[in-house]
C-alpha cells in the first residue's frame, strides 16, 4: 500500500517509492530541497522507520540509513512510501 | 573538534549539524614542517545547491590543498561514506579520520578500519577527538602520505548500466581541457549539477545532447530521473561498504540515551521539560549571578577609601577613580557574574545535543513566522551573543530564511543585555519583572517575525535536520569554550570601558556632557520619561550593551540604582536597551551576512521600535500606576 510517509505509525517501516515535488513549486529552490532530501539518503528504495510524529502538525522523526532525521511535516507528506507489514 | 586538537585554536564546537560556517585557518609545526590547516564547513554532500557545499567544493578544486582530512562520524558510517565517495570521485588527496569511535562503540558498532582502508584505497585512522586519541597518529600518517605522494583513491563503481554510461560520457569529455577530473565531470553532468553544466556547455555545446541522451537511457532503465539514480546508487555503494566493514553488536548504553531522547521530544512531556529547562536556567543564572555580584562589589568597593588616601581628592582622583576604576568595578560586578554561568549553561546545552531537540519541538511555532525549527538554534545562541547567532543563520537553506532569522536573532537579548535585565530590573524590582521583559521580547519577536514573513516574498520552507545523538557534555570542552568567550569579553570590554570612562569624565569636566544629553532629552526625557543623563549611556551602549549600565553607574557614581531611578524608569530603560540597535559587533556581522542596506534597515527599524515601545510602556505604566511605590 502506497501512502505518504506521515501516514506511518510510530515504529512502522516503509520503503520510499517516490518523492512528489509540489505542483506550485518548480524553481531552483524546490529542486534544491529535492536534492537535499536525496543527499540525506532519502532515495527510492530506501527503508525508513517512523520514530516520532510531533502533534499539532509538527515535524516527524525518522530512522534512515543508520541515523535519525527530523523532517518538517510538509516535506514528509511528499515522500511516498510502500508500507511494510 | 579535530581541527582544534590539531591547531590548538578554539573554533566553536557544538553538537548540532552545521555549526562551522566560517572557514577557519590555523598553523601547526610538526616534524620540521609548517602545516596550514583549514577547517571547512561540515556538509553532507558536494552538490552546488547550498552555499557551504559550494565553498568547500571550490576550495578543494581550486586551492588544491596538499591533503584533505575527511572527518567521518563512525556512528553513522553509511551517511558519512556517501560524502567520502564524493571526495574520492573528485580525486581529492584524501585521508580519513574515523572519528567518534567511542560513540560508535556505545551504539554497538565495531568497524574494521583496515578493511575500510583496503576498499577505499585511502588511509583510515581511528580517532576520538574529545580525548585527543589518534590525533597524533592522524598527523603522522598525513605527513607520511604527503611525503610519499598521496595514493590515488580506488574508483568505486556504480551499477553496470550506469557505470558503462559514465565511461561513455567520460570518453567524449576526454579531449576538452578540463580543470576537473573527467569522470567527476561526467558524473556531475548526469546529476544535473547546474554549475558544471554551465561551464561545460559553454566550452562544448555539443555535449549537451549526449548528456541528455544518456540521462534518458538511464531514466528509462531505472524508472527514476537520472540524478536520483546516481544519488541512489552512490548511497547503495556507501551502504554496501558500511555493511562490509562494520559489525553491529547489541548496544551497550543505548536504552538510557534512547529514553532521554524519547521523553525530551515527546509531544507533551517534551514541551514541559523545555519550559522547565528554560525557567531553571533563568533562575540559576539569576541567583548565582546575583550572589556573585554582591560578593564582588562588597569586596571591590572597599578599596575606595584606600584610593582617596593615596590620590587625595581632586580632579585626578575623579578621572582615575570615577572614570576608570569605577567603570572596571562596575564591569566586574555587574557583567561577569551573569556572563560566566550563562555561557557555561549554554555550552552544556549545545554540547549535549539538546538544542537540536528544541529545534524539533519548536518547528511548528517557527513555521508561523516563515522559518522552520532549525532557526531556533541561532535564536538560542543569540541569548549568548548575537554575533555567532547571526553567522549561525547560515544553517538556514535560503537567502530569505537567513535574512528573517538574522533579523530575529538581533532582537534576542544577548548575555550583555541579560546583564541589564537581571542586574537592574531583576535585582531591584524582582525576578518576575525581569521575566516579564523576556516574555515581552518574545511576543515582539513573534509579531515582527510574522510581519516580516508576510512582507518578504518567498517560498515555503521545510525542516530537514539530522538529529545528533545525545551525549554526556564534555566538561573540558565547555569550560574551555566559556573561558575563550570570557577572555574575548575582557579583552574588548576593559579597553572600551576605560576609554569611554575617560572620555566621559573629560566631557563632563568641559561641560559637554550636558549639551549632548540635552540634545537627546526630547526623546529620553520627554517621550521615555528617563533621566537626562541616560542619553549618554545609550550612545555608548552601541559599543557594547552592558556598557549602558556600567556607564550609568560611572556617571552616577553608584551601583545602587534605586537612589537614582524610579522603578518605572528602570523597567523602561531595560526595555529600551534590550531593543534599540544591536551592538556594533552584531551590526558588523549583519553587514557581512546581509549587506549594508538591509542591515541599515534592520537598525533603523529597531531604533524606532525601541523608542515607540519604550514610550508606550512608560505611559501605560504611569496611567495604571504599575510599579508605583515599589
Ligand atoms: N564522544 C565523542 N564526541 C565527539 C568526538 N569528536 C567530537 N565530538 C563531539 O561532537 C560534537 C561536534 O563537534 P564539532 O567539532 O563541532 O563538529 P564539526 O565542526 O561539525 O566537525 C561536539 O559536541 C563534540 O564534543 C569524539 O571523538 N567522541
Ligand atoms: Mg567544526
Amino acid at each position: 500500500m502506497e501512502v505518504p510517509l506521515t501516514a506511518l505509525r510510530e515504529g512502522e517501516t516503509g520503503v520510499i517509492t517516490s518523492i512528489k515535488v509540489g505542483s506550485g513549486c518548480a524553481g531552483r529552490f524546490c529542486r534544491g530541497i529535492y536534492k537535499r532530501l536525496e543527499d540525506m539518503g532519502l532515495t527510492p528504495g530506501t527503508k525508513v522507520t517512523m520514530l516520532k510524529s510531533a502533534p499539532f502538525h509538527g515535524p516527524v522523526e525518522i530512522y534512515v540509513r543508520g541515523y535519525r532525521l527530523a523532517l518538517g511535516r510538509g516535506m514528509a507528506e511528499r515522500i511516498i512510501v510502500e508500507v511494510q507489514r | 573538534m579535530i581541527f582544534n586538537q590539531l591547531t590548538g585554536l578554539h573554533q566553536h564546537i557544538g553538537n548540532w549539524p552545521g555549526k562551522t560556517v566560517e572557514r577557519a585557518e590555523g598553523t601547526l609545526h610538526f616534524k620540521g614542517y609548517t602545516i596550514d590547516i583549514v577547517d571547512l564547513p561540515g556538509i553532507y554532500s558536494l552538490s552546488a545547491f547550498s552555499l557551504e557545499e559550494l565553498i568547500s567544493r571550490e576550495y578543494i578544486i581550486f586551492e588544491k590543498p596538499d591533503l584533505v582530512i575527511n572527518v567521518v562520524d563512525a556512528s553513522a558510517l553509511e551517511r558519512n561514506l556517501f560524502f567520502t565517495l564524493q571526495l574520492m570521485e573528485l580525486e581529492a588527496p584524501l585521508i580519513i579520520a574515523l572519528n567518534q569511535i567511542d560513540m560508535a562503540e556505545k551504539k554497538g558498532i565495531k568497524i574494521d578500519y583496515k578493511r575500510l582502508e583496503e576498499i577505499l584505497g585511502v588511509p583510515v585512522i581511528p580517532t576520538v577527538a574529545i580525548r585527543g586519541k589518534g590525533v597524533y597518529e592522524l598527523l603522522n600518517r598525513a605527513v607520511e602520505a604527503i611525503e610519499r605522494g598521496v595514493p590515488k583513491p580506488a574508483t568505486i563503481k556504480y551499477g553496470e548500466e550506469v557505470e558503462e554510461r559514465i565511461k561513455r560520457l567520460s570518453e567524449a569529455l576526454k579531449d576538452l581541457q578540463l580543470k576537473y577530473p573527467t569522470r567527476w565531470v561526467a558524473i556531475k553532468l548526469l546529476e544535473g549539477d547546474e554549475q558544471i553544466e554551465r561551464e561545460i556547455y559553454r566550452l562544448n555545446p555539443g555535449t549537451k545532447d549526449l548528456v541528455k541522451e544518456i540521462a534518458a537511457e538511464i531514466e528509462s532503465i531505472h524508472g527514476h530521473p537520472c540524478p536520483t539514480v546516481i544519488t541512489s546508487e552512490r548511497y547503495e555503494m556507501a551502504g554496501r561498504i558500511a555493511r562490509e566493514v562494520q559489525r553491529i553488536l547489541p548496544a551497550i548504553k543505548a536504552p538510557l540515551i534512547e529514553r532521554v531522547h524519547n521523553i525530551t521530544t515527546h509531544g507533551v512531556a517534551g514541551y514541559i521539560i523545555m519550559a522547565l529547562v528554560v525557567l531553571g536556567i533563568f533562575h540559576a543564572i539569576f541567583s548565582f549571578g546575583g550572589f556573585l555580584s554582591e560578593m564582588l562589589s562588597e569586596f571591590l568597593y572597599g578599596y575606595e577609601s584606600l584610593f582617596e588616601s593615596t590620590l587625595g581628592v581632586g580632579p585626578l582622583k575623579d578621572i582615575i577613580w570615577g572614570g576608570v576604576i569605577e567603570g572596571m568595578i562596575a564591569n566586574i560586578t555587574i557583567a561577569l557574574p551573569y556572563i560566566i554561568p550563562f555561557y557555561l549553561i549554554l555550552y552544556t546545552l549545545e554540547d549535549s545535543g539538546y538544542l537540536a531537540r528544541i529545534a524539533f519541538l519548536m518547528d511548528v511555532v517557527m513555521h508561523k513566522i516563515g522559518l522552520h525549527g532549525k532557526a531556533f538554534i541561532p535564536i538560542m545562541l543569540g541569548y549568548g551573543c548575537n554575533v555567532p547567532a547571526c553567522l549561525g543563520c547560515r544553517i538556514m537553506e535560503t537567502e530569505r530564511e537567513r535574512l528573517l532569522a538574522g533579523f530575529i536573532t538581533t532582537l534576542i537579548p544577548c548575555a550583555a543585555r541579560t546583564v541589564i535585565i537581571l542586574g537592574l530590573v531583576g535585582t531591584f524590582l524582582g525576578i518576575q519583572w525581569a521575566l516579564a521583559l523576556y516574555v515581552i521580547d518574545l511576543v515582539i519577536v513573534f509579531i515582527l517575525g510574522r510581519i516580516a514573513f508576510k512582507t518578504l516574498p518567498g517560498e515555503p520552507t521545510a525542516l530537514i535536520m539530522e538529529m545528533p545523538d545525545y551525549r554526556l557534555p564534555h566538561m573540558k570542552t565547555i569550560i574551555k569554550q566559556t573561558w575563550f568567550r570570557l577572555e574575548e569579553f575582557l579583552k574588548i570590554s576593559f579597553p572600551l570601558i576605560i576609554a569611554s570612562g575617560i572620555i566621559i569624565k573629560l566631557t563632563e569636566i568641559f561641560g559637554l556632557l550636558s549639551v549632548l544629553s540635552q540634545a537627546l532629552s526630547p526623546v529620553t526625557v520627554g517621550w521615555l520619561g528617563l533621566p537626562e543623563i541616560v542619553g549618554i549611556t545609550l550612545i555608548f551602549g552601541v559599543l557594547r550593551k552592558e556598557l549602558t549600565l556600567v556607564i550609568l553607574a560611572t556617571l552616577l557614581g553608584t551601583t545602587d540604582f534605586r537612589s537614582v531611578l524610579t522603578p518605572v524608569q528602570m523597567f523602561v530603560f531595560a526595555l529600551v536597551v534590550m531593543l534599540y540597535v544591536p551592538c556594533v559587533a552584531t551590526v558588523a556581522a549583519c553587514i557581512k551576512e546581509f549587506g549594508f542596506r538591509r542591515s541599515l534597515i534592520i537598525v533603523l527599524i529597531e531604533i524606532a521600535l525601541a523608542i515607540f515601545i519604550g514610550g508606550i510602556t512608560y505611559r501605560l505604566m504611569t496611567i495604571f500606576s504599575i510599579l508605583e511605590g515599589w
